[in-house]
C-alpha cells in the first residue's frame, strides 16, 4: 500500500514537469481542431494513453535486455533523436493538412474518431501517435520512476508502479480541457495550426541535434539517477 | 502611407493661440518630468536634452494645429527607433568594444532586461519562482535596466497607453514604420489576413517552449533586433545559426517586408509581444470607434491604409477596430466622413471626438516624452559630444 | 444612465493623464521595493545556484556552489555544479585541484586550468572526473552555461556538468 502512495505521490510531484514537456506538443493540437467538452476528454485520454504506452514500451524493452538503468546517452540520442523527428512530421502534418468536415453519404461507413484528415485516406490515428512519441522522449521524471520500478524486481510490480506514477502525473493535464470552451474564438484553429507548424520546426531541429550527438557521443554508459531524481525530488 | 486624402483637411486648422494654448498642459508636465534629464552635467547633456524637449513639444504643437495625428507621431517614433540602436550600440561599444554579450555578462546579471521577454517568464516564474533571464532584479551600477524597472515601465505603460505601447513606446517599432514610409506605393498589396494571427501563434510557441526548456526562447532564436542591439557571442555552430536567423528575420520583416507592403510588417505579423499587448487593449479607456451611420457605403481608406490590417469590414460592421489596433491614428487621419474617430469608453460615439483625442494624446504623449524623449536625448547627447 | 458613465468615462480619462504625469516620479520605486520582497530570483542556470562551502587555500579561497539541476524537460543546459576561485590576484599560475563536489569528503574530479593574471588572457579549463558524477571537460573555454571558465570581476568561475 505504501508503494501505492509513493508512486501516486512521486507522480503528483512530477506533474508540472511532465505538463511543461507535453505542453507543446499536446496544447496547440488540441486547439486545432476543438470539439466539446467530452470529446476533447477523450482525445486527452487517449493522448495519455499512447503517452504510457511509450514509456511502458521503452520500460519493457530495457527490462528484457536486463538493464538497471536506462539506456546509455548515445542509444538515448538517437531514440530521442527519432522521436523528435516523428513529432515534428506528425505536427507538420497536422498544421498543413487539418481535418476536413464534410456530410457523410448515405451509405458511406463511419469515419474513423481522431483521424487527421480526411476519412477516405488512411490517417495515423493523431491522440495516440502524438502521446507515443512524447511517450519515447522520456520526460525525465519518468526515468527516475522506472528506475524506482526496477528496484520492486518484478516486471508485473514495475509495470504497476510506473501506471501508478503515471496516473499521479495526470491529474496535471486536466486544466488542458480548458481547450475546449475556447473552440468559440473562430481564431483559435488558425493559431493552434500555425503554431503547430512552428513548433515542427523546433523539434525537427532537436532531432538534428540528437542524431548529430548519437555520433558524437563516446557511447560512456549514462549514469542519470543522481540528476534525475534529485531533479524529481526539488521539482 | 499610399496616396491619401485628408478628412483633417475639411477643418480648417486650429488657430496658432489656441494650438499653443493646448500644447501648454503637456509642455509642463513633461518638462516636470525631464527636469531630471535637464540637469544632467555636460553641455552635450543639457543641450540634447533641450533640443528633444523642443522636438516633443513642436511635434505636440502641429497634431494640435493641423488636427492630425499620424503624421507627427509617426515622425515621433521613426526618430525613435533610429536613435534608440545608435545610442544602445555606442554604449556597448564604449563599454566593450562589441555588440555581442559574453558569457561572462550573462552569468554576472549584467544583462539589461528587454520588455520582450515578459510573457515568456510568466510560467517558469510561477512553477519555480525564477526568472529566466540572465539579468538582475534590482538596478546595480553595471545593470541599471533592471528586472523590476523594466517590468514597472510596462505596467505604468500598459494603463497609460495599452495597445497604444506599439505606437507610442516601443523603441523597436519605428524602425518598421520607418522602412514601411519610404516608398510611395505599394508594390505588394495583397496579403492574407489570416497572418495577422501569426503573432498569437508565435506567442503560444514561445510560451510553451519557454515553459519546456526554462529558456527565453524567442530571445534565443526569433528576435530579429538583436541584430541592431546586442546577441550572444557567436563561439558556436548554435550561436551562428541563431545570429543568421536574427539577421535574416531583421532584413525580411523589417527592412524589405514593410518597403514593399508599406505596413508595419513585423508589428503585424510577427511581434509576439504585439500579440501579448493586444490582451491589455480592451483595458485602455480609450480607443478608436466608427460611425456606421457616417461610413455609409463604406469607401474602404481606413482598412487600405491601417499599417497592422486591424480594420476590416467585420471590424467596420462592429464599429470598433480589431484588438491588434495600435491606436496610431492612420485611420481617423484619413476617413473622409469622419466616421473614424477617437472615442473614451462610456461617452457616445462621435460626440466631441477631437476632446476624446485631445485627452488621449496628453496621456500618450506625457508617457512618449518622458521614455521615448529621454532615449533620443541620449542618443542625441553621444552624437553631439562627437562635435563638442 | 448615459451621462453616469460618460462621467466615469471622462474621469478615468482624466485618471490616466494623472498616471501618465504622476506616476512616473513614485512608481519605479515603490515597485522595485515591492519586487525585492518577493522571493523571486534569477534562474540558477545563470547565477550558478547558492554556495554550499568555502575551502580556503593559501591567500585564496574556493567557493563550490550547491548543484543546478536540468531546469526543464527540454532544457539544453545539463545540470552543473559552479566552482568559483577568488581573489584572482592571489591565485597561483596554475591550478590542479581535486574538488569534493557533493561534500561527501571524497574529491570528485580535479580542475585544471592557467590562472593567467592578463584580464583579456582566454582562460581554458580541463576536468577529470574521479567519480560517476562528473562529466569530463577538454580544454573548454565557454561552450554552454553548464559547462564553462570564465573570469567574472575578480573571481575565476568553472562550471562543471553532471552526469
Amino acid at each position: 500500500m505504501s508503494s501505492v502512495a509513493e508512486a501516486l505521490a512521486l507522480g503528483f510531484g512530477a506533474g508540472p514537469i511532465c505538463v511543461a514537456y507535453c505542453g507543446p506538443v499536446l496544447l496547440p493540437w488540441l486547439g486545432a481542431e476543438p470539439r466539446d467538452l467530452a470529446t476533447t476528454g477523450r482525445l486527452l485520454a487517449i493522448f495519455l494513453g499512447g503517452r504510457l504506452a511509450g514509456y511502458l514500451a521503452f520500460a519493457v524493452v530495457v527490462w528484457a535486455a536486463g538493464l538497471a538503468i536506462p539506456l546509455d546517452l548515445r542509444t538515448r540520442a538517437l531514440v530521442f533523436g527519432l522521436a523528435n523527428f516523428g513529432l515534428a512530421a506528425l505536427l507538420g502534418f497536422s498544421a498543413w493538412f487539418p481535418r476536413r468536415h464534410r456530410a457523410k453519404a448515405p451509405d458511406e461507413r463511419p469515419t474513423r474518431l481522431y483521424q487527421i484528415g480526411a476519412a477516405d485516406r488512411f490517417r495515423p490515428p493523431a491522440a495516440l501517435t502524438l502521446g507515443f512519441l512524447t511517450g519515447l522522449n522520456l520526460c525525465p521524471p519518468f526515468v527516475a520512476a522506472g528506475v524506482r520500478a526496477a528496484a520492486t524486481h518484478s516486471l508485473p510490480g514495475a509495470l504497476a508502479f510506473f501506471a501508478l506514477f503515471f496516473a499521479g502525473t495526470s491529474v496535471w493535464f486536466l486544466p488542458s480541457l480548458a481547450v475546449s470552451p475556447l473552440r468559440r474564438f473562430s481564431a483559435l484553429p488558425v493559431v493552434a495550426r500555425m503554431t503547430m507548424a512552428a513548433l515542427s520546426i523546433y523539434y525537427a531541429y532537436l532531432g538534428v541535434v540528437s542524431v548529430a550527438s548519437w555520433r558524437l557521443a563516446s557511447g560512456q554508459a549514462g549514469d542519470l539517477v543522481i540528476s534525475i531524481t534529485g531533479m524529481v525530488l526539488h521539482a | 502611407m499610399p496616396d491619401r486624402a485628408r478628412s483633417i483637411a475639411l477643418a480648417p486648422p486650429r488657430g496658432i493661440g489656441r494650438s499653443l494654448l493646448l500644447t501648454v498642459p503637456v509642455a509642463l508636465f513633461t518638462l516636470l518630468l525631464f527636469t531630471p534629464v535637464l540637469r544632467q552635467p555636460g553641455r552635450p547633456a543639457k543641450l540634447a536634452a533641450l533640443i528633444a524637449w523642443i522636438f516633443m513639444m513642436v511635434l505636440f504643437f502641429l497634431m494640435m494645429r493641423t488636427r492630425e495625428t499620424y503624421r507627427w507621431r509617426r515622425i515621433f517614433f521613426i526618430t525613435l527607433g533610429f536613435l534608440f540602436p545608435v545610442g544602445f550600440i555606442w554604449d556597448l561599444i564604449a563599454l566593450r568594444s562589441s555588440m555581442s554579450i559574453p558569457m561572462e555578462r550573462m552569468i554576472s546579471g549584467d544583462t539589461p532586461f528587454c520588455f520582450m521577454v515578459l510573457p515568456m517568464t510568466l510560467i517558469p516564474a510561477a512553477l519555480k519562482k525564477t526568472i529566466i533571464f540572465p539579468g538582475s532584479i534590482l538596478p546595480t551600477p553595471s545593470n541599471p535596466h533592471s528586472i523590476a524597472m523594466m517590468v514597472a515601465l510596462w505596467l505604468l505603460a500598459t494603463i497609460i497607453l495599452g495597445k497604444a505601447w506599439c505606437s507610442y513606446g516601443c523603441f523597436f517599432g519605428g524602425l518598421d514604420e520607418g522602412f514601411s514610409s519610404i516608398a510611395k506605393k505599394a508594390r505588394l498589396r495583397k496579403i492574407n489576413p489570416k497572418w495577422r494571427l501569426a503573432p498569437w501563434a508565435i506567442l503560444v510557441a514561445i510560451v510553451l517552449l519557454s515553459a519546456a526548456t526554462f529558456e527565453p526562447t524567442y530571445c534565443m532564436w526569433l528576435c530579429p533586433f538583436k541584430a541592431v542591439t546586442e546577441f550572444p557571442q557567436v563561439r558556436s555552430t548554435q550561436t551562428a545559426l541563431q545570429f543568421g536567423i536574427f539577421i535574416a528575420l531583421f532584413l525580411g520583416l523589417v527592412v524589405v517586408l514593410p518597403f514593399l507592403t508599406k505596413r508595419r510588417t513585423q508589428c503585424a505579423f510577427f511581434c509576439p509581444f504585439g500579440a501579448f499587448q493586444s490582451i491589455f487593449s480592451r483595458t485602455s479607456i480609450f480607443d478608436i470607434r466608427i460611425d456606421k451611420e457616417k461610413c455609409g457605403a463604406g469607401c474602404l481608406l481606413c482598412q487600405n491604409n491601417c499599417p497592422t490590417l486591424a480594420i476590416d469590414q467585420e471590424a467596420i460592421r462592429a464599429g470598433k477596430t480589431l484588438s491588434s489596433c495600435m491606436r496610431c491614428g492612420a485611420c481617423v487621419d484619413v476617413c473622409r466622413k469622419n466616421a473614424a474617430v477617437w472615442h473614451i469608453k462610456g461617452t457616445p460615439v462621435g460626440v466631441k471626438p477631437e476632446r476624446a483625442r485631445l485627452l488621449y494624446l496628453y496621456a500618450a504623449w506625457t508617457f512618449a516624452s518622458m521614455f521615448g524623449g529621454s532615449i533620443i536625448a541620449s542618443s542625441l547627447q553621444k552624437l553631439i559630444g562627437l562635435v563638442f | 444612465m448615459k451621462r453616469l458613465t460618460a462621467t466615469l468615462g471622462y474621469a478615468v480619462a482624466a485618471l490616466t493623464i494623472a498616471v501618465a504625469v504622476v506616476g512616473p516620479m513614485f512608481w519605479f520605486g515603490v515597485f522595485s521595493r515591492a519586487a525585492a520582497k518577493t522571493s523571486l530570483r534569477i534562474d540558477p542556470e545563470y547565477t550558478g545556484g547558492e554556495p554550499a562551502r568555502t575551502i580556503a587555500r593559501d591567500g585564496y579561497q574556493i567557493v563550490v556552489y550547491k548543484p543546478v539541476l536540468k531546469r526543464a524537460p527540454l532544457s539544453p543546459t545539463a545540470s552543473f555544479v559552479q566552482i568559483v576561485w577568488k581573489p584572482v590576484s592571489a591565485l597561483p599560475a596554475a591550478i590542479s585541484e581535486p574538488i569534493d563536489l557533493d561534500g561527501d569528503g571524497r574529491p570528485d574530479c580535479v580542475v585544471s586550468f592557467q590562472a593567467s593574471r592578463d584580464p583579456h588572457a582566454e582562460l581554458r579549463v580541463t576536468v577529470k572526473p574521479l567519480t560517476a558524477l562528473v562529466q569530463p571537460m577538454n580544454e573548454v573555454g565557454k561552450d554552454s552555461f553548464s559547462s564553462l571558465i570564465a573570469r567574472v570581476n575578480d573571481t575565476i568561475v568553472v562550471r562543471v556538468p553532471l552526469r
